[in-house]
């Protein structure tokens, strides 16, 4: 699935990208036309299912193979590369640029 | 329309665990530390140096361990992942009685101790009250 427009909203469901986003958190994501670089934050489609977005950290890039790992310093409380392997730099459809949600958490994300 | 669906996401991105993140619950330790407590007695009660009763004993005495273990992880995984800065704020003996119970899973499993297993049983109720409070 792909967002029609340039920038649009997420919310974050799930704890795995703790201590970066919290459950319940409001993205603003811009659409990724570039490929995506290591340390990235990434919205992309779940290898999985197609229908559903994940957000992760990309931790390594090769070539059209990329690693996207949860922030969260347990990894049991992250499904990620760890399990699905790598996904495709295509299956990449933005990234978060601001938090807008909680108002006292808002800000840039990074 | 309220402003708040106005500027709602209408696309979740998730952030998930295949065990389902932010499903924590305190049952878990309280049914362990209920089982120490059971052991404890029946470890207690068995007499006798008949193997069938050896039996009992030995395994009573490692299921004691076992749950006493149980009790301590799902401690703290509540300590570690469920709970946060703002409920420290408002339950500001919330490091100590997690710090305090932990010690106490640790004392069950060193000694057979009736007193202990009850005051483990008493930690882990007040922490599940905390729990249950954060949750309104």
């Amino acid at each position: 699935m792909r967002p029609a427009t340039l920038l649009f909203r997420v919310a974050v469901a799930g704890r795995s990208m703790e201590p970066t986003f919290e459950d319940g958190d409001w993205l603003l994501v811009r659409q990724l036309r570039r490929p995506p670089r290591a340390g990235e934050l990434v919205v992309a489609t779940d290898p999985r299912e197609p229908a559903r977005l994940l957000v992760k950290r990309v931790r390594s890039v090769t070539g059209d193979r990329v690693i996207v790992e949860g922030d969260h310093p347990d990894p049991a409380r992250s499904t990620d590369s760890r399990q699905f392997g790598p996904i495709a730099a295509a299956a990449i459809v933005g990234r978060p640029l601001l938090r807008y949600a909680p108002l006292h958490r808002f800000g840039l994300v990074r | 329309m309220n402003p708040r669906s106005l500027i709602a996401p209408r696309l979740v991105a998730h952030a998930h665990c295949d065990i389902p993140c932010g499903i924590y619950d305190p049952t878990a330790a309280k049914v362990a530390a209920d089982t120490v407590a059971k052991m404890v007695e029946k470890i207690a009660g068995s007499t006798g140096g008949e193997e069938a009763s050896r039996n009992t004993f030995i395994r009573s005495v490692a299921v004691k361990e076992e749950h006493a273990q149980i009790c301590k992880k799902e401690l703290l995984i509540l300590w570690t992942d469920y709970f946060k800065p703002e409920h420290l704020e408002k339950y500001p003996k919330l490091h100590d009685t997690f710090w305090k119970a932990a010690k106490l899973c640790s004392k069950n499993k060193q000694n057979v101790d009736a007193q202990a297993a009850a005051d483990l049983q008493a930690a882990v109720k007040e922490i599940a009250e905390i729990f249950w409070a954060t949750k309104k």
